[in-house]
Order: structure tokens, then C-alpha cells, then sequence
């Protein structure tokens, strides 16, 4: 990852700005107090929003629909001031599909810098600030989110979001973007590698506890939106004898998707929540075996020490020399206790398809019966 | 769905004389997606005070007739009175990284802000009509409606050479009609942006009420209208009665569908209920250990 340089870079850059107001003391001590919400070099005031630019949206939703089949990813790029990460920008990445794994990272890497150099030469922001993954019906678990996520916590400013798109809700005609960073509990095990039971019962981490929400907004810049408000602005048809229906054109007519009655995909959604359902078995499944196996090795392990003291009891009792003490985890390899990270994020996916299940097939109810009741008039 | 409203564009076919043998169709109307569009009022509004315009490239796709401009990015360039430079080096090496990511799109022409196409355009339009070549460049002239008098809007031309002895700066820029393009499904992401105070968590079920209360606002509206003809405060226009006829006229076919399909969905909403339900427990009893 290219990133941790850009943000090393900022923060040495970051303290020029604060000595000009007070060039004749070169103490560092005082940053005056009407810039200290402004000037924020370790990155002390905490997260509260995340603010995603027009162009990101439409960038994010033209990246993630033309690479349906793949998942597509890029990064964010902006600044955080005063509490609200302000996303200005972003570019695509490209896919990583062969596993060819040293070579594709290096060449990532080589794009993500020559990128970022790019867009600083036309006073773009080149800033990392995490990065966006599109998702569809509701499920981003999965272990390479966590992974890039995890790495950019540590290395980033702010640890950095990651924004989730959802592209079949966005096609029910609900644009849905949501920013999200590892919870606290989570990078501890994390970094520790600790997904045994043990592990996962003290930190307290169930699927919802993995990613906490953070509140996102949106906003349009002044020019951006009185462009989008000309564009929206019907336009009345210069033929008298026009038809009703095409009198007044606008380059972007409201649209009434929303409205379609129709099944929405929930077939396909059920056959998500039931494959999400039998991964989560298979898992599952894994991990019992293991956890077995590691029961028959343990009980092996203690009957041969059992064995061996009642021996050296019987040695001792008849005069003979102790036999010694053998370090028994070289005679039996116990197996480690299985990570239930894989499990976990497997539920949370369960849980993330039958939620957006649960949602489609909620509006639709409301929509036949306002169907039915439009019908019985 | 013109960009803009009186669009004067008209396509008049000029053949240049000095082509001869088979000549390249050229493109008689141009589409440009959202996010194309916004990235040049991006960069329009990152320029350096002593920019006058900006420039960049458009990439996209083109069949026979029709170009298809899906995304741009800015290119350096300086302008003076006796010179104009566009940085080559610059624009290559973004367009080696975009096709990196988008490998199906090429460059089909370049856009520039302000609408006054000078000697400079035509320049530029040269050196761009030496990427796409065989086929023509298309330029994108986008108004960002911040001078007065000017609205916003965009227009795209394709040049034609002029004079007996052609001469790469004087052209004919020939306008072609241009019009706004997106997925049905990014729609939803528009209407984000339109929305007076735009918020991103919104249930369906939110979107669903705020787009039924606008149904119930414009019936109320036609109700309003022809009641007040009914009443003989406004005469009725023919055309609009006849249209409202055709669309209230048609009412949903009963048949047993509807509560075959009333109880797939609710069948569905619980079984969605009890999957949820059970992989909280799950995820509950992972945290606990046989005592």
C-alpha cells in the first residue's frame, strides 16, 4: 500500500501552515485557539462524519455498475477538518483477478503512486483517506475488506473509512452509501491474530461489532448543484400540438422506479440468504472437526501423562530412578484452536442478505396493497 | 433528454476535399455521463487564478453515429497571447493509467470550459483529432453559467477543415446535439444529489413515502385542474383531458395473483425475520464456553 507515505508526507507537511501566523515566536507551543479546531496535527479530534462529494457519488456509481460481475474498489482521496472527513475525490483500482500476487501488488502500488502524482498536478487532492468497495444486497464481509481496512487503520490519518456502495439497492432506486471503520475491539484481536472463542468472548465481538457506522452526508458544491438544478429544470416544448406526454423534457426527469410493483429480485436474494446459509455450515462444520480433534489429541496428551506418573510412582515405590518428565508437545502436536473470524464474518453476511430481504419484501408489501387499492377504485 | 433546452445543433455533413478514398464516419451526436460532466466542473473549479478556461480529455466509446462520452480528466495547459501548450507527456500518462481501469474506453475528443472557441481551440482540436485518429475528435465546450448573461450548459461540436489550403488553425467547429446519458440505475444516485438536504440513510421504505407523497401531490393538482373546468374557470384543454383519460383509464386486471402473491411476501418478511433472529443467537452462543 502506497498509502501510508501520502499521509506521512501531510502530516510533515502540516506544521508550515501553523508557524505563519506567528512568525516572530518560532515556539511551537502556540497554535492560536480560533485555529486549534483548523489545525489538527495528530489527528486528535475524533471522527464524527464523513462528507462524500457529488463527484464521488456518480464516480463510485459509474465504477461500481460497469463492473457488475467484479467487485470494484478504488480510493478516496480528501481531508479532515474539524471532526468531518471531507471526500473530495476518488479514483478506480484495478482488479486484482489473477492471483499473481507480487507482481499485481507491485503494480497497484506503481498505478496508486503515479495516480496520486497525476492529480496533484492539477491541484487535485491527493490525500488517501481510505477507500470504497460496492457490494450487493447488503454484503461487504468478507475477509479482504476487513484486511484492506485493517491495514489502512494502522497506517492512515484517522485510520481512514472504507465507503460501501450497495448496487441493488441503489437499482431499487434507493442510492445507498454508508462509511465505516473497524471497531476499536476488533483491531485488538486483530492485531493480535486472536479469533479463538477465548479470544472473541474477551473482546465481546459478535458480527455486529466488527464495523461501527459512521454518519454520512452528502453534499453538492454550489456550482455542481445550480448545474444539476438547470438540468432538472423542465423545459416547455415550443410546438403547441405537442402531446402531453412529451411537452416538457428535462435533461434529468423525475423518476418513479421506486414505484415498480414486480418481485425486485427477492429470488435472488433468497438464493443468497440460503447459499450465505450453507457456507456458514460448511464453516461451522470445519471448525467442529477441529475442535474435536483438538479434544482427542488433548486427552491423548493427558492419559500419556497420567500413564507416566503412575509408572514413576511405581519406580519410585520399588527403589529405581525416576523416569524423566517428557515435554509432551513434541510428542503430540495439538493442534491451534481455529480462528472463528471466517464463521463470524460468514454470519454477518447471512445476517446482511436477510436484512435487505427483510427491507425489499417490507416496501413491496406496502406496494401491492396501494396497488390493490388503487385498482378497487 | 437535451442538456439543453434550445439546442440549435444541426448536423451538416462537409466532407473535406482533401480526404479522399473511403472517409471516416463522423459522429452526428455525442451522449456524456454524469460523472464525465461533474468531473470537469471539478476541475473548472480547481483551477489556478491565472487559468482563463481549463481543458482535459474525454474518454468513452463511439459507434457509427453516436459518441459516447463516459469519463474525463483534466490536462495542463497554458495559454498566452502569442502560445498555447498543452502538456502531451501529461495527458498520455493519464490516459495509459485510466485504460488501466477502464479498458474498453478510448480517447474520443477533449472539452474546455467557456464557450468561445478561438484560433487556440482549433489548435488543440488538432492535436486531438492525432489520438483518435482514424476517427474525429469531439469537443465538449461546457458552460459553467458563471458569466452573466451565459446559462449553463453544454455544447459539442466536430470540426471541419476550411480554406482551399487547410491549415491546422482554422477550423469550422460544426455543432452536433448533445444529450445528458445515464443508467436507469444510477438514477437514484441523481436524485441523492437533487435532493434539497441530502442525507444517505434512508430506508427504502423512506424513499417509498417521499415518492407517493409526490404521486398524491400531482393528483391533487389534477384534481384541482379539472374541477376548476368542471366548473368553467378555465377552459379545458382537449389534448390534456384526452391524455388524462388514457392514463387513469387503465385499472389493474383483478385476478387470484394478488393474494398468492400477499402471501409470498409475507411468508418471505418472516422467514427474512427468523434468519435474522437466529444468526444473532448464533453469533451470541459463539461467545460462550461449555463450563
Amino acid at each position: 500500500m502506497a498509502a501510508p507515505s501520502m499521509a506521512a508526507a501531510l502530516a510533515a507537511s502540516l506544521p508550515a501552515p501553523q508557524a505563519a501566523p506567528t512568525p516572530a515566536a518560532p515556539t511551537y507551543e502556540a497554535i492560536p485557539a480560533s485555529m486549534s479546531k483548523a489545525i489538527d496535527i495528530e489527528a486528535e479530534i475524533p471522527l464524527t462524519c464523513v462528507q462524500l462529494d457529488g463527484i464521488v457519488i456518480t464516480k463510485i456509481l459509474k465504477h461500481s455498475r460497469e463492473a457488475f460481475s467484479t467487485t470494484a474498489h478504488g480510493l478516496l482521496l480528501g481531508l479532515d477538518l474539524d471532526g468531518i472527513l471531507e471526500v473530495s475525490n476518488s479514483f478506480a483500482l484495478p482488479n486484482h483477478n489473477n492471483d499473481d500476487d507480487e507482481k499485481a501488488t507491485k503494480s497497484i502500488a506503481r498505478y496508486q503512486q503515479s495516480m496520486l502524482r497525476s492529480l496533484k498536478e492539477v491541484q487535485g487532492d491527493d490525500n488517501v483517506v481510505g477507500f470504497y468497495q460496492a457490494t450487493s444486497l447488503g454484503a461487504f464481509f468478507n475477509q479482504t475488506l476487513i484486511d484492506t481496512q485493517a491495514i489502512h487503520q494502522d497506517r492512515l490519518r484517522h485510520g481512514g473509512v472504507v465507503i460501501v456502495h450497495d448496487i441493488s439497492q441503489t437499482a431499487r432506486g434507493n442510492a445507498s452509501f454508508r462509511a465505516f471503520k473497524l471497531t476499536p475491539a476488533f483491531m485488538d484481536a486483530y492485531r493480535r491474530a486472536n479469533f479463538s472463542t477465548a479470544g472473541l468472548i474477551s473482546h465481546r465481538l459478535t458480527f455486529a461489532s466488527i464495523l461501527e457506522e459512521i454518519p454520512l452526508r452528502v453534499r453538492t458544491n454550489a456550482l455542481l448543484s445550480s448545474y444539476l438544478n438547470t438540468l432538472a429544470t423542465p423545459s416547455t416544448s415550443t410546438f403547441s400540438g405537442a402531446h402531453p406526454g412529451v411537452a416538457t423534457t428535462s435533461a434529468v426527469p423525475p423518476s418513479y422506479s421506486v414505484l415498480d410493483i414486480g418481485d425486485m429480485g427477492l429470488t435472488k436474494n433468497l438464493e443468497q440468504v440460503a447459499e450465505a446459509i450453507d457456507n456458514y455450515r460448511t464453516e461451522e462444520g470445519n471448525v467442529a472437526y477441529l475442535s474435536r480433534q483438538i479434544a482427542r489429541e488433548k486427552l491423548r496428551a493427558e492419559t500419556y501423562v497420567a500413564k507416566r506418573k503412575e509408572e514413576n510412582a511405581r519406580r519410585v515405590a520399588q527403589g529405581l530412578n525416576a523416569l524423566p518428565e517428557e515435554d509432551i508437545s513434541r510428542l503430540f502436536r495439538i493442534p491451534p484452536e481455529p480462528s472463528r473470524l471466517e464463521s463470524m464474518l460468514l454470519l454477518g453476511q447471512v445476517d446482511a442478505y436477510a436484512k435487505s430481504l427483510e427491507s425489499s419484501a417490507g416496501t413491496g408489501l406496502v406496494k401491492m396493497y396501494a396497488a390493490k387499492a388503487s385498482s378497487g377504485v | 433528454m437535451p442538456v439543453r433546452s434550445s439546442s440549435s445543433a444541426a448536423y451538416i455533413q462537409n466532407i473535406s476535399p482533401t480526404s479522399n478514398g473511403a472517409p471516416s464516419t463522423r459522429p452526428t451526436s455525442l451522449t456524456i455521463h454524469p460523472s464525465a460532466l461533474f468531473s470537469i466542473l471539478d476541475h473548472y473549479l480547481r483551477r489556478t487564478d491565472a487559468q482563463h478556461r481549463v481543458i482535459g480529455t474525454l474518454l468513452g466509446t463511439r459507434t457509427d453515429s453516436t459518441v459516447d462520452v463516459k469519463s474525463a480528466f483534466a490536462v495542463l495547459h497554458s495559454e498566452t497571447d502569442e502560445q498555447v501548450a498543452v502538456d502531451m507527456d501529461y495527458h498520455r500518462a493519464m490516459y495509459d493509467l485510466s485504460t488501466r481501469v477502464r479498458p474498453n474506453e478510448t480517447i474520443v475528443g477533449w472539452y474546455s470550459t467557456g464557450s468561445d472557441l478561438n484560433t487556440y481551440s482549433a489548435l488543440i482540436q488538432n492535436f486531438y483529432s492525432q489520438e483518435t485518429a482514424p476517427n474525429q475528435a469531439v469537443h465538449v465546450a461546457l458552460d459553467t453559467g458563471m458569466e452573466e448573461g451565459k446559462g449553463a450548459g453544454v455544447k459539442a461540436y466536430v470540426s471541419s477543415p476550411v480554406g482551399i489550403f487547410p491549415k491546422p488553425e482554422n477550423c469550422v467547429f460544426v455543432p452536433i446535439p448533445c444529450e445528458l446519458r445515464f443508467h436507469e440505475a444510477e438514477r437514484s444516485g441523481l436524485d441523492l444529489l437533487l435532493s434539497p438536504n441530502p442525507s444517505s440513510n434512508q430506508t427504502d421504505l423512506d424513499v417509498l413515502a417521499s415518492s407517493l407523497t409526490d404521486v398524491q401531490n400531482m393528483l391533487n393538482r389534477v384534481l384541482a385542474y379539472v374541477q376548476s373546468v368542471l366548473r368553467g374557470e378555465v377552459v379545458g384543454d382537449k389534448a390534456v383531458g384526452r391524455y388524462l383519460m388514457d392514463v387513469l383509464g387503465t385499472g389493474v386486471e383483478e385476478d387470484g395473483g394478488w393474494t398468492a402473491g400477499l402471501q409470498d411476501t409475507l411468508m418471505v418478511t418472516y422467514l427474512a425475520n427468523l434468519v435474522r433472529s437466529q444468526a444473532e443467537v448464533s453469533a451470541r452462543l459463539a461467545l460462550t464456553t461449555a463450563v
